[in-house]
């Protein structure tokens, strides 16, 4: 049962700056969305972008997919890849209606 | 290598890297779910844009952005607990663990207070009020109201997870050296988060 001894120990002080980076950014998606009215369609494209580095963040260092086997990246792309899929999918349907 | 087939649960038997890995299993059918809901919102509100937009003025932004700084900051605590636990310091993990679940309930009461607000205006599927609104407005409430009642779901289930982690810790059977349990509910904990990360922008900024 080696598989314990060689496990990554996330420092507190690491988890405090995943958490001030996510914090800063939450501040910034809703400073865009309330103060950057006029660029609606932007402002959507800015959000989802601000979201995504907040949640790769989480993933890589909250649930420590950065110190995980390379298998979990991999399943991770699988998921992400059927999502744009099922996403692409849907959108070439509804635009050829 | 012993390879005598023991019980599970039995005391004897352990692999930590199977748990974790039939845990992010499970989170990635986790995403999929969500997934498909967040599919359908994209459809209606590429359908309905206007309404959506109005209808998101009911929800308060300030509460919406206070949750989101709470599911954080315990989505830092669930993590610091592990660390804590993984160093071998049991009082402060537990600790750190009844804050995470303490976050947990203020998220929900916030949540209470947001429904109830909407409850009070008939906003909820089949109360009059809905029931006069134009169709993107209903869809993007149901979306709402669907999406944030499942994502409270699994914050209520994220905190009684927890609690077993406690439990576990208090008892012995989550120790420094196998602390699976614990490192599954903070994957779970976190998961509650990162679908929070989506659903803030979608529904409370839409602007």
């Amino acid at each position: 049962m080696e598989n314990n001894k060689h496990e990554h120990i996330t420092s507190y002080k690491e988890h405090f700056s995943t958490w001030l980076a996510l914090i800063l950014l939450t501040f910034m998606t809703v400073f865009v969305s309330v103060f950057g009215a006029d660029l609606r369609t932007l402002s959507v494209a800015t959000a989802m972008l601000i979201a995504t580095i907040k949640a790769t963040a989480v993933a890589y260092y909250f649930m420590h997919l950065k110190y995980e086997p390379k298998i979990y990246k991999a399943m991770m792309a699988v998921v992400l890849a059927l999502f744009a899929f099922f996403m692409i999918m849907i959108t070439i349907d509804y635009l050829t209606r | 290598m012993n390879h005598t087939f023991v019980l599970p649960n039995s005391g004897h038997n352990f692999d930590a890297k199977a748990s974790k890995m039939g845990m992010w299993l499970f989170l990635y059918t986790e995403l999929l779910l969500f997934g498909g809901l967040f599919l359908v919102y994209m459809v209606y509100r590429s359908m309905y844009p206007d309404e959506f937009l109005l209808a998101s003025f009911n929800l308060n932004v300030w509460m919406g952005t206070f949750n989101t700084v709470i599911l954080l900051t315990s989505s830092m605590t669930i993590a610091m607990s592990i660390t804590a636990l993984q160093k071998g310091n049991k009082k402060l993990s537990i600790n750190l663990m009844w804050i995470t679940i303490a976050a947990a309930i203020g998220f929900l009461v916030i949540k209470y207070f947001e429904w109830g607000a909407k409850f009070d205006h008939g906003l909820f599927p089949g109360m009059d009020h809905f029931n006069a609104l134009p169709t993107g407005e209903r869809l993007y409430f149901y979306l709402y109201f669907f999406m944030t009642g499942l994502h409270g779901l699994h914050v209520i289930i994220g905190g009684i997870f927890i609690l077993f982690v406690i439990s576990g810790v208090k008892k012995g059977t989550v120790t420094p050296e196998r602390y699976s349990l614990s490192e599954n509910a903070g994957l779970y904990w976190h998961l509650v988060d990162l679908i929070w990360i989506y659903l803030f922008p979608l529904f409370y900024l839409i602007h």
